[in-house]
């Protein structure tokens, strides 16, 4: 087990991923919010590994080309610092479109954040004239009856069941198309991508994905917000 | 034509789905110039995709500096990966800047990197996407003005018909001159072939369309320049030399880029030149002179560029860093400043005789991933007939300094086909290999985890270098000694991998030909050769197809030997070094006798510094 020095504590900042950022993958995603860390010089944690690198962790990873209005990462600091403070001086040295929005401090020993956020939802715009909400949710009833999805991410095959990993889908129609509010759990089995649904109930189309929030969903079904919990500040 | 300046983004977003790694082509990045208003517009091209593009330095200094000017304004562009280059083509959306999205044919001025010289289709790919007219002397009079710059300068024969100009040597200083000088002549509407003719009258600056090949008795079948009649255009064109280095930018590298770049670090060059006369090496005769930063200005280089860029690690960069008179000091110094902030200090490569004690503990800093050294030669005859300068007790010494310091991997880089090579130079390759080997298993013990690789390149002779009249290793006898090597290797830890024998035969024919060289470059490219330094994309057989349409058989002339009184095609551009001087170190090399470094001794007679008006400069005394 890790140990922190008596004086770290944790903050949690949540960031938007926006404009043509969106078509970041996650591992530079990581990278860039790593440079900004440093950039801003906040007092931040080393490991002790071979690499010592920064002590950060990562919500789960956003598809490439999906922007997201909330994505969140907990940054151990070696001293005790305000949320106030630490928001400021990271959003001078992040990048417009991944700019942090909020920061709280939490407890230092709290569950590792990609594990303990499980709920997503997103908003999807796919944009094909023919389709239709009563045609679509059609289609999304028997992708939902045969209850698993295979595809391939590049050249491999793979799968996933909806019954742990498909919440809602409400549908309903637009100019050019139709508009989804998707709610999706994640698990250790998987997390379904909005683009595989999408692609599984229509075909290719074009799309557009934000994740507009994400959560943590107890057993008695209640939804914890990843910053309620901390002391911190919320930029409008 | 030259195309209008406008913002085409939204034509390429959609294809951004479509695309193998779309953040090669987002912009945005920290510490990109968003200022872009001009009104005179000059694009960089680095004609590789953005993670090859991006880290290098030299277009790093001249982003910055043209972007510094007043009324000027510089952005970048890469070529686009074959997927998105297909893309492009099908939805007819021209190569565009990266900054404002606009294409590369409405700038005024268009500069491009000559990297190496398997990047010579990449060129013509550019120049075709960006729909610039490939030949200069055919484009129109409101065109861009394309000009190269870069390491690869010194035989652009074989690329020149595609450029306006070539700029020799430092481009600091020198680009924006250019860049005024034709914003100027734009300005009061002089024609084309005029601008061109300014230039020609500028330090540095070479125009071929100024120049006729002439091949006759004196020269090789690829002829030499000669100015045309009347044009006012230098004999010869000697390169442009910054001598106060340390007057130039330390913090080059502004922009932090968003994907993975193939040196992800920030970069300060430590010193520009190297002295220590290998005779394979074009680098060290086109860079001299040399000249080092001063100690505090790498110091405080390398803080302020952590700080601005966050990265965690920092490259101390150059041809020959451990040369620098204080390079330990500057290590020692930073490994103490940068403790415990996860930072990691490195250095390219390091020269046999000058790592020490002090240097295996600094460099690296507390990681001690793994270290590479360059013998370049299996037996001290050859390393002498290279002039390479180490021993095998400098082997020894720098292994026993790295093992003792907690490194367990170490890599050799050798060459194969020098000049006068004889099997049991090759044979000692694998047995100084197997030599380092033991030592470190006597220093971590029999069973540590000691490991040693050894990479063996293809020799190809370079213009301007005293191996410049040699000729290139056959392909058969190249896998000949290739299997030669394999074959005298007893330890089974040792691993040895080879360069491809089949891009090096190409290296060598573009190293070697002159203007019509032109013909073969575009002729495979029009075969669909492109990313030719990218082993999945090369295509020797459509390089063989092309050599064949032309009336060319690559081997031969790869592997032509020339005569030492030849005229040859590079000889109307200099780097300073004069002709006689690498006359003698070719004689020289065939007795196997050494030339000293001439910062660590006298002179050696190069002609750098009365040429250029210039000498070496160094901080301190070198070890």
């Amino acid at each position: 087990m890790s140990t922190l020095p008596p004086h770290a504590c944790r903050l949690r900042v949540r960031y938007a991923k926006d404009g043509r950022l969106a078509y970041l993958g996650h591992l530079e995603v990581m990278e860039t919010i790593m440079r900004s860390v440093r950039r801003s010089g906040l007092p931040f944690e080393v490991g002790n590994g071979f690499a010592h690198r920064m002590r950060i962790q990562f919500s789960q990873a956003l598809p490439v080309g999906a922007s997201s209005k909330g994505e969140y990462y907990d940054l151990l600091l070696s001293e005790p610092l305000d949320a106030t403070v630490a928001l400021e001086a990271l959003k001078e040295a992040t990048p417009t479109a991944l700019a942090p929005n909020a920061a709280v401090i939490l407890p230092r020993r709290v569950p590792a954040l990609e594990a303990w956020v499980d709920l997503s939802c997103w908003d999807v715009a796919v944009r094909d004239s023919s389709l239709h909400a009563p045609g679509f949710e059609d289609a999304l009833g028997r992708v939902r009856d045969e209850g698993v999805i295979n595809y391939l991410r590049g050249t491999k095959p793979r799968s996933i069941g909806l019954a742990d990993t498909l919440v809602s889908c409400e549908v309903r129609d637009t100019d050019g198309g139709v508009d989804l509010v998707l709610h999706t759990r994640s698990s250790n089995r998987g997390a379904l991508r909005p683009a595989v649904l999408v692609k599984a109930v229509c075909g290719l189309a074009p799309l557009r994905v934000c994740r507009t929030g994400q959560w943590h969903q107890d057993d008695d079904g209640t939804l914890r917000d990843p910053l309620a919990e901390g002391q911190g500040v919320l930029l409008p | 034509m030259r195309l209008p300046r406008t913002d085409r983004y939204a034509e390429l977003e959609p294809l951004l789905a479509q695309v193998e790694h779309p953040s090669r082509y987002l912009d945005h990045e920290w510490g990109a110039c968003d200022d872009q208003r001009g009104p005179f517009h000059a694009c960089l091209i680095y004609a590789d995709v953005y993670e090859v593009g991006q880290p290098n330095l030299g277009l790093a200094i001249l982003y910055n500096e043209l972007n510094q000017q007043e009324g000027f304004s510089c952005e970048r562009a890469f070529l686009p990966w074959v997927d998105m280059a297909d893309l492009m083509r099908e939805r007819d959306i021209p190569l565009l800047s990266l900054e404002t999205s606009s294409p590369v044919a409405s700038f005024d001025l268009v500069g491009i990197t000559l990297a190496h010289e398997l990047v010579c289709t990449n060129i013509v790919e550019t120049l075709d996407l960006a729909k610039i007219t490939l030949r200069a002397t055919e484009r129109d009079e409101d065109e861009p003005l394309v000009i190269a710059g870069g390491p690869s300068v010194w035989n652009c024969e074989p690329v020149a018909p595609m450029f306006d100009a070539v700029l020799l040597g430092d481009g600091e200083g020198a680009w924006v001159e250019i860049a005024r000088y034709v914003r100027d002549a734009r300005e009061q509407g002089v024609a084309r072939a005029d601008i061109l003719a300014g230039l020609s009258r500028m330090a540095g600056v070479y125009v071929p369309s100024l120049y006729d090949v002439v091949v006759d008795d004196t020269s090789t079948r690829w002829g030499y320049a000669v100015p045309r009649p009347g044009s006012g255009a230098p004999e010869v064109v000697y390169k442009h030399c910054v001598n106060d280095f340390a007057a130039t930018e330390p913090v080059a590298q502004t922009i932090v880029p968003y994907m993975g770049v193939v040196q992800d670090r920030f970069a300060v060059e430590v010193l520009r030149g190297c002295a220590r006369g290998c005779r394979f090496c074009q680098a060290g005769m086109t860079y001299r002179p040399v000249r080092e930063r001063p100690a505090d200005q790498i110091l405080s280089a390398v803080h302020a560029g952590l700080r601005q860029s966050g990265y965690d690690e920092c490259s101390l960069s150059s041809l020959s860093t451990t040369d620098h008179s204080e390079c330990a000091n500057i290590l020692s110094q930073l490994n103490r400043e940068l403790s415990g902030k996860g930072v990691r200090v490195s250095i390219p490569s390091q020269r046999l005789d000058s790592f020490g004690v002090d240097m295996a503990a600094a460099v690296g800093s507390s990681r001690r991933a793994g270290l590479t050294f360059a013998p370049e030669a299996g037996s001290q005859r050859l390393r002498d007939v290279i002039n390479k300068n180490v021993t095998e007790e400098d082997l020894d010494n720098a292994a026993t300094n790295a093992f003792r310091s907690g490194y367990r991997r170490m890599k050799l880089y050798f060459m194969m086909g020098l000049p006068t090579e004889t099997d049991d130079d090759l044979r000692g390759i694998p047995q100084l290999a197997e030599h380092v080997l033991a030592l470190g298993r006597k220093i971590l013990g029999p069973r540590a985890k000691v490991s040693v690789s050894i990479s063996v390149a293809v020799f190809v002779p370079k213009s301007h270098t005293p191996f410049q009249w040699a000729g290139q290793l056959p392909l058969e006898e190249v896998h000949r000694r290739q299997q030669l090597m394999i074959h005298a290797a007893s330890d089974r830890a040792l691993r040895i991998s080879y360069h491809g024998s089949w891009p090096s035969l190409i290296e060598g024919v573009l190293s070697k030909m002159g203007r019509r060289g032109f013909d073969l470059v575009y002729e495979a490219w029009r075969r669909g050769c492109r990313f030719d330094a990218w082993t999945d994309q090369f295509r020797f057989d459509a390089w063989n197809d092309a050599a064949a349409a032309v009336g060319l058989d690559l081997q031969d002339v790869a592997c032509e030997e020339f005569d030492v009184d030849a005229r040859l095609p590079w000889d109307h551009t200099s780097p300073g070094v004069s002709k006689g001087y690498l006359q003698r170190e070719w004689r020289k090399a065939t007795q196997a006798q050494v030339t000293a470094d001439c910062t660590r001794t006298t002179c050696t007679g190069c002609g750098v510094c009365p040429t250029l008006d210039t000498s070496n400069r160094l901080v301190g005394e070198r070890a």
